[in-house]
């Protein structure tokens, strides 16, 4: 109890949340960011990094984002998204300043498929495979997803909710919702369920 | 032995009735296993560093 009323203090004190939209690449996080935009949330995308194949709809993506797990930049700019929503992966979860207030919306899809929708972008990217063996790769990804909800489970200053990538799709008017009452935002669940697209679920185990 | 863990009444019940079920000799011998084998899994993975290079190859950090 002593504990619910100091996080909710320390949240009052740090004022709106940042709604942050995470998981591992290829979970579904620019599915979700898709739906947020539809049910009126407002984004912080620059539109850096532009559709492709992978991401028909966008990746709906903030650069800067990008380096905040190097200790010498300022991530005060993150300051500027309270109340809206930022798409940050999840190994960056443990690199958010502690002065913000998140809310994490965290999508969690079967590794497996995770697993083969990462290969087929790394090969369209050129890139080469630098995952190891995909039992080795499935650990390292299993232990950081613990670590990762330690931390969210853990941390005064974050709120999360778990969304499930096949169930958005199989239901995304029951997940719309969910997520809708957990943000607490005025967002519009069926405008957010509308933005699903079914067809984009590609890579099945 | 050493040391003492706090734990809430519902997830012992769950872990002795498990540790039961499972032929354990005691409570204490089925968490001390438990703990070893999760404990195993993080040493094992070298995960920080793979899978920050696999991100940087998806674009996904710089």
């Amino acid at each position: 109890m002593f504990e619910g009323i100091k996080k909710a203090l320390t949240r009052r004190r740090l004022g709106p949340p940042i709604v942050v939209i995470s998981g591992l690449p290829r979970s579904g996080t620019s599915m979700m960011m898709n739906m947020l935009k539809g049910g009126g949330l407002d984004l912080g995308i620059d539109e850096i990094r532009k559709a492709d194949e992978d991401n028909p709809k966008g990746y709906f993506e903030l650069e800067q984002v990008k380096d905040l797990d190097k200790g010498d930049k300022d991530p005060g700019w993150l300051r500027a998204y309270r109340g809206k929503g930022v798409k940050i992966i999840s190994f960056l979860i443990p690199h958010l300043p502690s002065d913000n207030y998140y809310k994490i919306v965290f999508m969690r899809r079967e590794l497996d498929e995770v697993m083969a929708s990462q290969a087929k972008m790394l090969t369209r990217r050129d890139e080469e495979d630098k995952r190891g063996d995909d039992e080795k790769m499935k650990r390292n990804y299993s232990v950081h997803l613990k670590k990762v909800n330690f931390e969210m489970r853990e941390s005064m200053h974050i709120d999360h909710l778990y969304v499930d990538y096949k169930e958005v799709v199989k239901d995304p008017r029951a997940q719309a919702e969910a997520i809708a009452s957990f943000l607490d935002m005025n967002l519009d669940p069926a405008k957010m369920a509308a933005a699903v697209d079914a067809k984009l679920y590609r890579n099945r185990s | 032995m050493f040391g003492g863990i706090k734990i809430d009444r519902e997830l012992y019940a769950k872990i002795k009735k498990f540790a039961d079920q499972e032929g354990y000799s005691s409570v204490d011998e089925f968490v001390a296993h438990a703990l070893e084998k999760e404990i195993a899994l993080f040493e094992e993975a070298e995960s920080e560093e793979d899978i920050k290079k696999k991100l940087q190859g998806l674009g996904y950090i710089s």
